[in-house]
């Protein structure tokens, strides 16, 4: 049995002893004990089985609902509403304990939090007080329906489209693609154009003229319940309208993408642990000839990097998680940073995993396989790694640019 | 209330948010009633990093019945909103 330097015991299903994690100077003992309680959860109710849902490209409903039980999808609301009350660190470090178990259940996490944060910021009040509590305890699943076959990174190129009806309401029309969690989520938070601007609004999954269709053989998230969504003249009655027209795209989405974001980097740095978990622990044991594989420069070349790149992607989420905790405006900033480093991170380790573990890499009886179909949708969801590099090369050269005169 | 105070008090709200929008965009001259808005001049982040910037700067909570752009079109729209928030009125103001 071997304990990696991070503390968590290297055979699968099994919980190690106190992570000698590279963030334990930075956390609090609280936020500490709460992420070795999120292992702990995790290695015992998730990890065991995720082999399991990505063959079935399904999670059974008894896991969300443990998952619901646990508490775990309110972590980041308020108390008034039934949830955790616990912090943005927190929230990462249990998207990083359940990534390194399943990157498929992360999605639930993800978009949960995705829905709620936007409601919780820019709902009114009686939508909080109707949809946050039942969001919290996880009595239902959430999901942000953005994407459109011909509007994923472009969000200017939606074609959902809202008409006034009677009495302030809506009819919407149109059509989604890639959403996460749609299978099963019992509340949509739909985007859309209303004539020239935007409009955001709930869609109860029961409301006549919406329609799911799921979508299966995905490369990776196979067990995240993605589908598609068709809307035909689905009435919105004007309480259903989350924040105002005109600002959807604007103020909700981006509050529901941030927080989709510190997921996303969170869940792909557990992936790069789960990884490099995988990789030390066959190093230290596998030999070749009689020389472990460890021992090897070439192998040690490529655990250096995974090793490095996971202690530098945990210093970005916890940096990410912290400025979100402390209301900054550059919050924002750094959760792009984080998402594109880990998961640019993870698709690296993983395919190094699979290297290091040879044939056996390859096959389903090793998590590298998973681990690695799975981290290269995180370069795509939540913004691709061009959107990132987009976003982040304009500011720092804008940030470089002396101000106005 | 004393305008004096008032005028006090919005200087140094719209040079503190005169600071903040001038560090996120990247034109050569910005006047204090330009539509901040159109032609681009702000990315897809800047709305809520105003709004975020704003709570925080001045202890304010900004929620959905604030969401109107003659709130934050321009650097003078965006002072007399958080003056607003914060309670400040000219003197003879109704």
């Amino acid at each position: 049995m071997v304990i990696s330097r991070f503390g968590t015991l290297t055979r699968r299903g099994q919980p190690g002893p106190q992570a000698t994690d590279p963030m334990q100077y930075l956390l609090t003992e609280q936020q500490k004990a709460r992420h070795g309680n999120f292992k702990a959860f995790v290695n015992q109710n998730f990890e065991p089985f995720a082999e399991e849902w990505d063959r079935e490209q399904k999670i059974p409903e008894s896991v969300i609902s443990t998952l619901a039980k646990s508490g775990y999808l309110g972590c980041s609301l308020p108390l008034q509403y039934g949830g955790q009350g616990w912090d943005t660190v927190t929230f990462g470090l249990l998207n990083e304990a359940l990534g390194r178990g399943s990157s498929s259940l992360t999605g639930v996490l993800t978009v949960q939090a995705m829905v709620s944060m936007s409601l919780l910021k820019w709902g009114s009040v009686e939508q909080k007080q109707k949809w946050l509590p039942l969001l919290a305890k996880g009595e239902i699943i959430g999901a942000f329906a953005l994407t459109e076959a011909g509007a994923g990174s472009d969000l200017k190129s939606l074609v959902t489209e809202f008409t006034p009806s009677q009495g302030g309401a809506f009819v919407l029309n149109g059509a989604k693609k890639w959403i996460t969690c749609a299978q099963f989520a019992s509340l949509f938070l739909v985007f859309g154009n209303l004539g020239d601007c935007s409009l955001a609004c709930l869609v109860p999954r029961e409301t006549r003229g919406l329609e799911v269709e799921p979508i299966h053989d995905l490369m990776g998230f196979r067990a995240a319940g993605l589908a598609k969504l068709a809307f035909k003249n689905v009435e919105v009655p004007p309480a259903n309208v989350v924040g105002k027209p005109g600002f959807a795209l604007s103020h909700v989405a981006p509050v529901g993408l941030h927080y989709g974001r510190i997921s996303t980097a969170c869940s792909a740095l557990g992936l790069c642990r789960g990884c490099f978990d995988e990789s030390v622990d066959w190093a230290a044991t596998r030999k070749i000839g009689n020389q472990p594989l460890g021992d090897i420069g070439m192998i040690r070349s490529l655990i250096a990097a995974m090793g490095t790149d996971l202690e530098a992607g945990s210093f970005l989420c916890h940096s990410a998680c912290r400025a979100a905790d402390a209301n900054l405006p550059e919050a924002f900033e750094k959760a792009l940073m984080a998402k594109y480093f880990t998961s640019k991170a993870a698709v690296k380790a993983a395919s190094d995993a699979v290297q290091i573990r040879g044939a056996a890499g390859c096959h389903g009886s090793s998590p590298v396989s998973r681990f690695y179909r799975d981290a290269k949708i995180m370069e795509i969801i939540e913004g691709t790694t061009q959107i990132h590099e987009h976003l982040l090369g304009r500011m720092f050269v804008q940030q470089a640019r002396r101000p106005v005169q | 209330m004393n305008n004096a105070l008032y005028e006090k008090e919005e200087k140094k709200v719209r040079e503190t948010v005169t600071n903040f929008v001038l560090s996120s965009i990247n034109i050569a001259n910005l006047n204090h009633d330009d539509n901040l808005f159109e032609s681009g001049i702000v990315n897809s982040l800047f709305a809520v990093q105003l709004v975020t910037f704003l709570e925080k700067t001045f202890a304010i909570e900004i929620g959905m019945d604030d969401l109107d752009i003659e709130n934050f079109k321009s650097l003078n729209a965006t002072t007399a909103f958080v003056m607003r928030k914060n309670g400040w009125q000219r003197a003879g103001a109704t």
